[in-house]
């Protein structure tokens, strides 16, 4: 923590151990591929409304598919597969992931509980760096011949195994790829929940802890717990891509029988449904600061919401069947699930009552983060009480693998978990930067971002209601869509505004960091601990270690004079 | 078909939907035809309603706290932790009515269609039996023949993609694929089911109306996947006898001109009729 020989540009900025330094290498790649996955969405909703027609030079379509098989620049149906698998894929692990838990985890969880660094440095520098070279191996798999992985981001096998038919080694390269990339979150897992555990400041106890930490702690826990058991499915189905063996495999085409490919889907989804607690217990604690600090009063009902994280966390291990109702479950398992399932609804009502609870008598201030805060109480409600329809077996039964399901997931996955890394993005800035972003910018970007992703995401569960299946590269084929592919020019229009509307905040963000005006200590007047570390926050973060006195969220506290908020480190004197 | 006929279908609601709740999607999902897809329609609309609920409470008390709690000048935050014993028993209150409105009844609704009819399969004589093998990219059935046993020599395999069952009268299907997951799915039914493959899995249903039905693979399977289409054709008693003695015996089925560019389907696939799943 100490360590103050000479620093070279190396060892500063590329293969630092500094946790603030790691944090911003993180939120780098997430935002990259946070692109690069946009643009792959931008390219699947042109190929749903101009099937089999050329790309426009504004989609850089003077560039990619020149030796495609239906024509120079054209999506076909192998390509289409090949977006929506790497979309999703990226999204998931190479966007959100590294942003909320590799970039905020790291830069927030020392300076929240008042230490100097992470208990780990250099393991978290290797997990920075696996995951790095995880990004090299996904993006190597495009410059396949035959291009990258095709089986969907849930890669299913046989489909995902030489069995399925799909051409070439992407299937492979991204198997290993998302392998390094577990190995680089079950790295970064372990620092954290070591840090929180060890590391807390005098007076620090769990119960004063901000609720961020708690986000981010639970996700470590579940991180830690799971992330091992898709690792061992995936290195059973590369295996399978790769050596010959035939675990995943079975029916007539299998030349070995004996095979379980409902092996994988439980091992995926037993991983997969706390994934996506994983990705949203992180955003539920940033929402849950935000409004109390913008509301200029404390989180209402504080105690209760870290509880019905962690009820939230155990319940996430144990609903991962309701993924798998029309596998031909056993119809007691199936019921076990939903019972289970349903019962997330209780924890989730109570974020919101203790929400809302937030805001009731506060002075509410619409800063930037305070919106993109707000706006996940819109999405979430929204993308949580649809959960409903699919927790239940007999409407999930007509609703699985419809477009309902993956306008469910976008409210709950792109919606409320980047909306909620949207808002930490704007109100961190200034103490990862030293400087604010632009706030017009930044209110015309949530605007440009709200409306057209709710146009685009509630038209697609409207779809999944109407019948549409998913991942159909051309769904003119069904007489039964017609009447309801009106509505796919409407979408792929307002998500053309989604995607402008993250160029401009790309703009804000980096001319922020260059160009921004520069940030005071503690701009937004919050009480938890990375605000009192001066700026630039040197390596080891504190001088000396704070001592910690109140909770979180000790705004208007009418014991205070003077101004509306005291530090968690200081004393209140009454 | 534009845009504006896809919003002139808004207001087209049949009164069992409105009473439920039902508001919330603009289009309807394709005709039910089915005996028992009114049971999913309605634990949707049920669903519905209560989202239009709770969620409805949420957005009006925000867009009231917005406006009345907004910052401005002479006006200032309570200090209030919410974490009294009144807080707390509002918190137990509000998560009971959330399990009761929620949870219980929800779960009684679909407990009671499981029970009543998904998971309770038809057994009998009138019963159809349809074996169904889905491939890269279309759908092979066989039905028993003469003899009412599958995996003899006097089965029938009619043209591939081709489905037909008779209307009124209860059809069970057991399904396992050739090569990768596939799922069956008649959005008219209401229901789906994956073809798993190394198992055999089981599925019910009854036509209420004669007519053409399209069948849809709802897993990804492949580059073709979004045109695995097959045809669910509802006869007539008559007809479907008529159809039934015109199909061939067990023998190469005809190829479809767009079906698969691969092996083409095994020279013999089918298996005992499993009677206890």
């Amino acid at each position: 923590m100490h360590r103050q020989n000479k620093q070279t540009f190396w060892s500063k900025s590329i293969f630092s151990l500094d946790h603030k330094v790691i944090a911003k290498q993180f939120l780098f790649l997430g935002i990259f591929f946070l692109l690069f996955g946009g643009y792959l969405a931008m390219l699947m909703r042109w190929s749903l409304t101009h099937t089999m027609e050329q790309l426009p030079w504004w989609l850089l379509g003077d560039l990619l598919y020149q030796e495609s098989p239906v024509g120079s620049g054209i999506i076909g149906p192998d390509a289409y597969n090949q977006l929506f698998t790497m979309h999703g894929t990226i999204m998931i692990f190479w966007a959100i992931t590294p942003i909320l838990i590799g970039a905020f985890g790291n830069f927030l969880i020392p300076l929240q509980i008042g230490t100097g660094d992470m208990a780990f440095p250099k393991l978290n520098m290797i997990s920075f760096w696996t995951m790095f070279l995880a990004s090299i191996v996904l993006l190597a798999s495009y410059l396949l011949p035959q291009g990258t992985a095709a089986g969907g981001w849930t890669a299913y096998p046989p489909l995902s195994t030489p069995v399925g038919g799909i051409p070439g080694s992407g299937q492979a390269y991204w198997t290993l790829a998302l392998t390094l990339a577990g190995t680089s979150t079950l790295m970064g897992a372990i620092n954290y929940i070591t840090t929180i555990v060890r590391f807390r400041a005098p007076g620090m106890s769990y119960f004063r802890m901000p609720l961020t930490t708690w986000g981010l702690f639970l996700t470590s826990i579940l991180n830690a717990l799971f992330v091992p058991i898709i690792a061992a499915g995936l290195i059973i189905l590369l295996l399978d891509q790769v050596a010959g063996t035939q675990f995943l495999v079975a029916g007539q085409k299998a030349t070995i029988p004996g095979g379980d490919p409902l092996l994988y889907q439980h091992v995926f989804w037993i991983f997969g449904h706390p994934e996506v607690y994983i990705l949203i217990l992180p955003a539920w604690g940033v929402v849950s600061d935000l409004l109390s600090v913008f509301s200029r009063k404390p989180a209402y009902g504080y105690k209760m919401t870290a509880i019905c994280m962690c009820t939230v966390t155990a319940l996430s291990g144990l609903v991962w069947g309701h993924h798998m109702y029309t596998t031909g479950m056993s119809p007691l398992l199936g019921k076990a699930f939903m019972f289970l399932t349903l019962l997330i609804s209780i924890p989730s009502s109570i974020f919101f009552l203790n929400w809302l609870g937030t805001l009731w008598k506060g002075a509410l201030k619409f800063e930037v983060p305070m919106l993109f805060a707000m706006s996940v109480m819109w999405v979430f409600g929204l993308g949580g009480l649809t959960g409903l329809y699919n927790a239940t077996i007999t409407s999930d039964i007509y609703l699985h693998d419809t477009y309902f399901v993956v306008g469910h997931f976008h409210y709950t996955m792109a919606a409320s978990v980047m909306f909620g890394a949207f808002a930490a993005i704007y109100f961190w800035f200034p103490k990862i930067f030293g400087r604010e972003m632009n706030k017009k910018m930044g209110v015309v970007h949530f605007w440009t971002s709200f409306i057209p992703l709710n146009l685009v995401f509630f038209n697609m569960m409207v779809m999944g209601y109407a019948g549409h299946h998913r991942r159909i590269f051309d769904p003119s084929e069904f007489e039964f869509l017609k009447p309801i592919l009106g509505l796919n020019e409407f979408m792929t229009l307002a998500a053309f505004v989604l995607g402008i509307a993250q160029v401009l905040f790309t703009i804000n963000f980096f001319y922020s960091i260059f160009r921004g005006k520069i940030a005071t200590k503690n701009p937004w007047n919050a009480a938890t601990l990375e605000w009192t570390v001066s700026e630039p926050i040197p390596h080891g973060n504190f001088a000396i270690i704070p001592e910690v006195f109140n909770g979180p969220h000790e705004y208007s506290n009418p014991n205070v004079k003077g101004r509306d908020w005291i530090s968690q480190s200081e004393k209140i004197n009454s | 078909m534009n845009f504006s006929e896809v919003y002139s279908r808004i207001k087209i609601k049949s009164k069992n939907q409105l009473k439920l709740g039902g508001g919330i999607w603009f289009l309807d999902p394709p005709k039910d035809v089915s005996l028992d897809g009114y049971r999913i329609d309605d634990v949707i609309h049920y669903t519905d309603g209560i989202i239009l609920f709770y969620f409805g409470i949420v957005v009006l008390l925000m867009t009231y706290f917005v406006i009345k709690y907004r910052a401005r000048p002479g006006h200032s935050a309570e200090y209030d932790k919410g974490d009294r014993k009144k807080n707390v028993i509002i918190t137990i209150c509000m998560g009971m009515m959330v399990f009761l409105t929620i949870d219980v009844v929800i779960e009684g609704m679909a407990f009671r269609d499981l029970k009543q009819a998904f998971w309770k399969f038809p057994k009998g004589e009138n019963v159809v039996k349809v074996e169904v093998m889905p491939q890269q990219f279309a759908w092979n059935f066989r039905y028993a023949g003469l003899d009412g046993e599958f995996a003899t020599a006097d089965d029938l395999i009619p043209t591939q993609n081709q489905m037909h069952i008779p209307v009124n009268t209860p059809v069970v299907i057991q399904i396992a694929p050739y090569d990768v997951i596939h799922s069956f799915f008649i959005p008219n039914f209401r229901v789906k089911v994956d073809a798993t493959p190394g198992m055999v899995n089981t599925l019910w249903f009854q036509a209420t109306e004669t007519g053409e039905f399209e069948i849809a693979c709802a897993e990804l399977c492949g580059n073709s996947h979004y045109r695995m289409k097959g045809v669910l054709t509802v006869d007539s008693h008559e007809d479907y006898q008529k159809w039934l003695s015109s199909q061939d015996e067990e023998g190469e089925p005809e190829e479809d001109d767009w079906g698969d560019e691969d092996e083409g389907v095994p020279t013999f696939w089918g298996w005992s009729w499993k009677e206890a799943i």
